[in-house]
């Protein structure tokens, strides 16, 4: 019926048309912008309370950092497979585009495995929460970006999914696996801070 | 088929869908109401007609606890040692319960759903002529959160140890360590409350401003936006922007309560007045949040009731922008006292008197809109101008307590809650209802009555006054927050009768508000049934009919005007809409 | 396709250059430096591996301005935040 009005040049326009861009990019963009505070305001809080309180050093050396480094890698690489699966469904290749959401999400996995492993490991050695500031700070810093990851695995599961029946390429769906992707990235780069935060320092 | 309308040349350039790959929204084209279940159409609907009519309901729903515990704080100052009629006896912790309750409820679920939720989800897409929000089930999603936020906060008023009771503002260690309150379920509630109100806000604040950048119809240039939409948007913006931290903070305050953390005790090498900061770099801005939107109403109601254009349109749109971004850099003045670091009061009182001047000269514009016209005193206007004034009250107060040297003596007294009653009851009840009399014939198709509005007004201006006056001079003597009872301040015995008259005066305020619920209920089957535009209004909300249809406009409007075109010299009506194509404007040819 | 391929090219090059980052970070307290110095190396390190995501992963060189303003502005708060809470949790008493 639109179309109809269209042709009669009532000046229906169709969306994305005002500001040249996808909507839904512009929406993505303004929630990681509240995530960047909520993260900025967690770890802009654990750096101001590290250095006025001697940096912790003692307690940051239980922390095991090749643990860590192997979890950076693993997300690093899981960004690369999420670009390249959107690379894939960009230039029209459908089964390339669902084995590296595939990738994405079996990276994701393997690193909450790894961080789970962590966790076990130092919560058997006595470091919980309630161990002091820094552990409080480390399991709620790494728990928030852990759920994060979940919510990406989920996200990225789902496309997955519909990748493999079919449904993820009809009516300009792909576009999904875009915001799919900045979300991703943007929990990459919340790690890429973590970990020299916690691991490195 | 109707000759082609002129299509205006965008200011942006316009690829084509299939360049883009858009996804095509379905909201854009009407669907088929017919075939939807009474469910889907009023329940769990996508229109944003509807969902703001849910979050008014919400809102004025959660008002009845607001309102309720105003009555029981106020009646327990004037006659501590008597049990409140309708409720019994109240002590040192429930006290702290109650009003803890009064200041959640108003702010996070009256004043934001009623200013944000209800009206900006109802005008907005109306206002800038699209058929809907750019993501309808974001917004029916944000809904439902907020409820869901509105029952759990509901829910912790019963729990074991009762509600919170650390103070809307839940200082730490108070609302941390449970032995302070007794408080265990309760404050965890309230936390979760709180997070669930504020993903809520941030849905529907992501639609607001995508909505406002890309679904505008033809010719509806950023600076003919109306200025409601404007201050709107800025509001989403603000709280998109300002609500991370508190966030942050909230998971900490919970894991503290659960996890044995201690961000915020002092026991466990935590620091209380983080928590301070990380409130107050939200709640400061949280308070334009709110404040901004009730400007925005008043805006849209004063040039129409003047008959005249808003003068200053460009000013105020920079001012309001102004006024956004300084509202985050202002937060410690709320810390003054706290024992945070001295050095930091002088900074923070400069920039809190400087976010004076914005405000100002939001106010002096507004003044100049009315100045010299025509105005006709209907119950939208008298409650624009009413909260106009009484705002002026509360904004000038807030110089006092912006000065660190002022707010030594004043921070924690009665000064401050007359303060910022003076500025949060004008926008959001003042400003809400000039809306609700303004905009109630478009959405429900009827006229609200006009005599009842009016004795509506004049009860709730004198009764609201009548409350806070006294209170500013209580405050002014050393009258300090947040007690149930003065006894033990001997100086503060000469003035209790002044806390007897706002007592007084309260009841009056309550009980005149069953002037607005009776007339919203029987002008809903009984009021004359209205026009598309009963006010003469120019902006595009007016040009559709009253209600609208589901897909808003039969045909999405164009737009050649800007939006205050109101006793334009020459012309031969004393307004002219938005679509009323331009003087010399040639219809059958294209502009481009 | 083949300016596909080349997209495909560059996404491998900069994961290539992330990782590289990655092993260097971690060895940088193996350098004689002083603890500062190999704080600062650190946290520049992550930052250009941070610039690089956000430029090359999220796209944001080929962006509009609003998308960078949107990425920008809290970012900016962020650290303003931070920074204004240096007197008084680091260096109050």
């Amino acid at each position: 019926m639109d179309r109809e009005l269209d042709a009669a040049g009532s000046g229906i326009f169709e969306p994305g048309e005002t500001i040249g861009m996808p909507i839904g990019k512009v929406g993505v963009w303004w929630f990681l912008a509240s995530e960047i505070m909520v993260f900025g305001g967690l770890i802009g809080t654990f750096i101001l309370f590290r250095i006025a309180h001697g940096g912790w050093a003692d307690e940051a050396a239980h922390v095991n950092w090749r643990l860590g480094a192997t979890n950076t890698f693993v997300l690093l690489t899981s960004s690369c497979t999420m670009i390249m699966a959107l690379s894939a469904a960009r230039t029209g290749r459908r089964e390339r585009t669902a084995h590296f959401l595939l990738a994405t999400v079996l990276l994701g996995l393997t690193f909450l495995g790894i961080k789970g492993i962590e966790y076990t490991r130092e919560i058997s050695e006595g470091f919980t929460p309630a161990s002091g500031m820094f552990w409080s700070f480390y399991f709620l810093l790494t728990g928030l970006h852990g759920i994060h990851v979940i919510a990406g695995i989920i996200i990225n599961a789902t496309l997955y999914v519909a990748a493999i029946r079919g449904t993820l390429w009809s009516g300009h769906h792909e576009e999904r696996l875009e915001f799919a992707g900045l979300y991703w990235h943007f929990v990459d780069v919340v790690w890429i801070f973590l970990f020299p935060l916690l691991y490195l320092s | 088929m109707t000759p082609g309308r002129p299509r205006l040349r965008r200011t942006n350039p316009t690829p084509t869908a299939t360049e883009t790959g858009i996804q095509m929204n379905i909201a854009i084209a009407p669907h088929h109401q017919a075939e939807t279940s009474f469910i889907r159409r009023y329940i769990f609907s996508t229109d944003h007609k509807v969902i703001g009519k849910q979050y008014m309901l919400l809102s004025l729903t959660m008002a009845i606890i607001g309102g309720f515990t105003a009555y029981l704080i106020r009646w327990q100052l004037a006659w501590p040692e008597t049990d409140i009629p309708g409720w019994g006896a109240i002590g040192p912790d429930n006290y702290n319960a109650i009003i803890t309750m009064h200041g959640t409820v108003m702010v996070f679920f009256v004043a934001m759903p009623f200013l944000l939720g209800a009206f900006g989800n109802y005008l907005i897409p109306l206002m800038i002529g699209a058929r809907d929000m750019a993501f309808p089930r974001l917004n029916m999603m944000s809904f439902w959160t907020i409820f869901v936020a509105a029952a759990v906060l509901t829910v912790s008023m019963f729990v074991p140890g009762g509600p919170a009771a650390a103070g809307w503002t839940a200082y730490t260690p108070l609302s941390d360590n449970p032995i302070y309150t007794g408080v265990t379920w309760g404050q965890n509630l309230w936390l979760l409350a709180l997070a669930l109100e504020f993903a809520s806000f941030l849905m529907g604040g992501i639609n607001f401003l995508t909505t406002t950048l890309n679904m505008r119809a033809p010719g509806m240039t950023l600076w003919r936006l109306p200025l409601f939409v404007w201050l709107e948007v800025t509001a989403a913006v603000v709280f998109l922007l300002s609500v991370g931290p508190l966030v942050a903070g909230a998971l900490m305050l919970l894991a503290d309560r659960t996890l044995g953390t201690g961000f915020f005790r002092p026991d466990r090498g935590g620091d209380p007045l983080l928590w301070e900061h990380l409130f107050w770099f939200f709640g400061h801005p949280e308070v334009y949040v709110v404040a901004l939107p009730g400007f925005g109403i008043m805006l849209e109601v004063l040039p129409v009731f003047a008959r005249k254009p808003i003068f200053g349109y460009r000013t105020m749109v920079w001012s309001t922008v102004a006024a956004g971004a300084l509202s985050f850099v202002v937060w410690a003045h709320h810390m003054f006292v706290s024992g945070m670091d001295p050095r930091l009061a002088t900074p923070f009182s400069v920039t809190t008197i400087l976010i004076s001047v914005p405000f100002a000269i939001l106010v002096f514009c507004m003044i100049a809109t009315v100045w010299g016209g025509s105005i006709s005193f209907t119950t939208p206007m008298l409650f624009a101008l009413g909260g106009l004034a009484s705002f002026i009250v509360g904004g000038v107060t807030g110089i006092f307590l912006g000065s660190a040297t002022t707010d030594i003596f004043l921070h924690g007294t009665y000064f401050v809650v007359a303060h910022f009653h003076y500025t949060l009851f004008p926008v959001t009840f003042f400003g809400g209802f000039a809306g609700l009399y303004y905009w109630y014939p478009k959405m429900f198709g009827r006229m609200m009555n006009e005599t009842l509005g009016k004795i509506h007004f004049w009860l709730t201006f004198v009764f609201f006054n009548a409350v806070f006056i006294p209170l500013f001079a209580v405050g002014l003597r050393g009258n300090p927050r947040r007690i149930y009872e003065m006894s033990s301040y001997n100086f503060l015995a000469p003035v209790q009768h002044l806390h007897v008259i706002a007592t007084i005066a309260t009841i009056g305020l309550l009980v005149g508000q069953f002037a607005v619920v009776v007339n919203f209920a029987w002008s809903m089957a009984r009021g004359k049934k209205a026009a598309a535009n009963p006010w003469h209004a120019a902006t595009l909300e007016w040009a559709t009919d009253s209600p609208p249809p589901h897909e808003n406009f039969e045909h999405v409007p164009v737009v050649y005007r800007d939006a205050y075109e109101y006793s334009v010299p020459g012309e031969a009506n004393d307004w002219i809409a938005q679509t009323e194509p331009a003087i010399g404007h040639l219809s059958h040819v294209a502009a481009d | 396709m083949t300016t596909a391929d080349n997209h495909d090219r560059e996404y491998i090059m900069i994961w290539v250059w992330l990782v590289a980052l990655l092993v260097t970070g971690t060895l940088i307290f193996m350098l004689p430096i002083s603890k500062t110095a190999a704080i600062a190396l650190i946290f520049g390190i992550a930052a250009v591996k941070a610039i690089l995501v956000l430029r090359d992963y999220m796209h944001l060189k080929s962006e509009r301005m609003l998308v960078y303003a949107i990425a920008a502005v809290p970012l900016v708060l962020a650290i303003g935040f931070a920074l204004v809470l240096i007197p008084d949790i680091i260096f109050r008493r």
